[in-house]
């Protein structure tokens, strides 16, 4: 049995059900008297459209979306003790400049805002939605970028605990997505080969939305094309089958809810 | 409204929805057509960068290819190589050389969606080309871009750029004499020195001093980037670009192919096109499965679809459908939607 992490990074390709699994693991925490957040962040640049940081409980779960603007804004005030000064600072245009120039940067505050509510709920497990491939290696990337490109000061010192932490296999956990086709595949052992070269923590993949699980038995009476499908599934599986942590079959439902409720007891090998 | 020709062609889409090789098709299309093509790719899936040849030494430059029977030149973007073609092209050797551009122009570092402008910016100017067709990277990462171009403008703005000089001579060798500083920029620049002071004692005073260093060689290869953000204005233009939108049938989702056109709604204009793969509603036609769970698969297989292409339909202007292809070796994937594309070009 794998032991608890504070925080599992989903991510993948778009549309191979980062969401939808996300939330059906909070779920599945939830169920089993764990305290967790599903969390997502609105944009790279200070220039994107963003509603601030909100927080609102759907269907039993809690969802933050962070606001760069105002995580930015907290961190300087509390590295400045200063409420007004950090209002200002993130208005200047050299502010605004630095932080739309290196994109990286709103990882690095961001990811400083997840450790940071970590730190004050030690109970708390964190379930992050993280954008699609290239950004998350941009995500785990930022932070040795940032170590390096700072020398001294308290973001420094700072980036230096978010390191230790991101990269503790006892803190972080990573979730590759991907669906059952050759390419999707390949791409999610790409990135997860990418990840590996930055970090130490674990990462897995779990392949999502199998026809073949569901017609197994029914191969013979599908059309070429879908029985293609099907056996193309087949053999991706039986020949990578050790990587794969877990494998989650189609759902003919439409309703996100729904297949987030159907998918909840087959993930317990994602802890 | 047909799909004609123009210089530019802009692929934008979810990601692993088959978009760059979609890109590659159209590519081929064109070529086989006529036209003198480039392709550039940022993030292409393994075995198209096998299909490509674009591997080692190719990685980030202009490479021959040819595929079924039509030739066009490919280009996998690497940020550093564009770096070093810029910084010899506009003679700023200081750029490839500074620590703090090294580490944004990482493959993953930040600095790659203007780098891509500038590149086909210069690619372009060779004149070597008809067509250049560009596959962004998945999400709205490259829209976001486009829309934020405006501000990053205001980064090359001259009073801007004069106190950071000011501010870096004061670093580079305090008390020297400064020039071209009108009262303004004093007064502006004495506020400017404030907000550093607050910064350095976050980022230390290392960071600032390299970070104005970086700004000042970046500001000295100012024409190479504002060269590549003019760029924009032919993207913007109806008769020189044509922007596909691409999403498929298994990913599901509408919702985002509307959100990415609405990220984008300052910057597409009316030839713009919703690229929908992965379709099955061929492959579905024909079957008429007696079982129940069978029926029930069908039937929720075709529902999304229908659904899927009835949202899109009333947002795009044209959708087009590309099949779902499945068991064929990565080429002749490829050459069944280059016909695919070439259906959709009328016939002159």
């Amino acid at each position: 049995m794998e032991s608890l992490r504070r925080l599992y990074i989903f991510t993948g390709k778009g549309g191979v059900g980062k969401t939808t699994l996300s939330k059906a693991f909070v779920r599945y925490l939830l169920e089993h008297d764990h305290e967790a957040i599903y969390l997502t962040f609105q944009g790279q640049s200070l220039s994107d459209v963003q509603t601030g940081t909100t927080e609102k409980t759907v269907n039993g779960i809690r969802e933050i979306s962070l606001d760069l603007e105002e995580c930015a804004r907290t961190y300087i005030e509390k590295r400045l003790n200063s409420k007004m000064i950090a209002s200002w600072i993130v208005k200047t245009p050299f502010f605004r400049a630095l932080i739309n120039m290196v994109p990286g940067f709103s990882y690095l505050i961001y990811l400083g805002r997840i450790l940071e509510m970590g730190k004050a709920n030690p109970r708390l497990i964190v379930v992050l939605d993280a954008p699609a491939s290239g950004h998350a290696l941009t995500m785990v990337e930022s932070t040795t970028n940032f170590k390096q490109i700072f020398e001294s000061g308290a973001i420094f010192e700072d980036t230096g605990k978010m390191l230790a932490l991101l990269n503790n296999p006892e803190y972080t956990k990573i979730h590759v997505v991907s669906l059952p086709s050759l390419m999707s595949w390949q791409e999610a052992v790409e990135l997860r080969t990418g990840l590996h070269e930055r970090t130490p923590v674990d990462v897995d993949i779990t392949v999502n939305n199998c026809l073949f699980t569901l017609v197994e038995n029914d191969l013979e009476k599908l059309p070429q094309g879908l029985r293609d499908k099907a056996l193309n599934e087949k053999q991706l599986i039986q020949d990578n089958l050790s990587e794969m942590r877990c494998i989650l079959p189609h759902s003919l439902s439409h309703d996100p809810l729904a297949i987030e409720t159907e998918l909840v007891g087959s993930l317990a090998k994602l802890i | 409204m047909t799909l004609s020709t123009k210089s530019f062609e802009i692929f934008c889409g979810t990601g692993g929805v088959g978009k760059t090789t979609l890109a590659t098709a159209r590519a081929l299309s064109l070529s086989q057509s006529g036209n003198r093509v480039l392709l550039i790719t940022i993030d292409p899936a393994k075995r198209l960068k096998d299909l490509l040849g674009l591997q080692g030494d190719a990685v980030g430059e202009v490479t021959p290819v040819e595929l079924e029977g039509a030739k066009l030149d490919a280009l996998l973007m690497s940020p550093e190589k564009t770096i070093g073609r810029m910084a010899k092209k506009y003679q700023t050797p200081d750029l490839a050389n500074n620590r703090i551009v090294q580490i944004l122009s990482k493959p993953y570092g930040g600095m790659n969606e203007i780098l891509s402008m500038v590149e086909v910016q210069m690619q372009f100017e060779t004149g070597l080309y008809d067509v250049v067709v560009l596959d962004t990277p998945p999400g709205a990462h490259f829209l976001d871009f486009l829309e934020s171009l405006g501000k990053i403008k205001s980064f090359f703005d001259q009073n801007f750029v004069e106190i950071f000089s000011y501010l870096g001579q004061k670093t580079a060798s305090a008390g020297k004499k400064v020039f071209g500083l009108n009262l303004i920029n004093r007064v502006i620049s004495s506020g400017v020195r404030k907000l550093l002071g607050y910064l350095q004692n976050v980022t230390g005073a290392e960071f600032i001093d390299d970070f104005i260093g970086a700004v000042q060689i970046i500001y000295q290869s100012r024409d190479a980037f504002l060269k590549g953000l003019s760029l924009q204005d032919k993207l913007k233009s109806r008769t020189e670009c044509n922007w596909f939108l691409v999403t498929s049938v298994e990913q599901g989702k509408a919702q985002e192919a509307i959100e990415l056109r609405s990220h984008a709604s300052h910057f597409i204009h009316q030839d713009h096109f919703l690229v929908l793969n992965k379709c099955l509603e061929l492959e579905l036609q024909g079957w008429e499965p007696a079982e129940p769970h069978l029926a029930s698969l069908k039937g929720s297989l075709e529902d999304k679809e229908q659904m899927l292409k009835k949202q899109l339909q009333e947002v795009f202007p044209v959708v087009l459908e590309f099949p779902e292809i499945i068991s064929l070796s990565p080429s002749e994937h490829i050459q069944h939607l280059t016909e695919k594309w070439k259906s959709y070009v009328p016939q002159s």
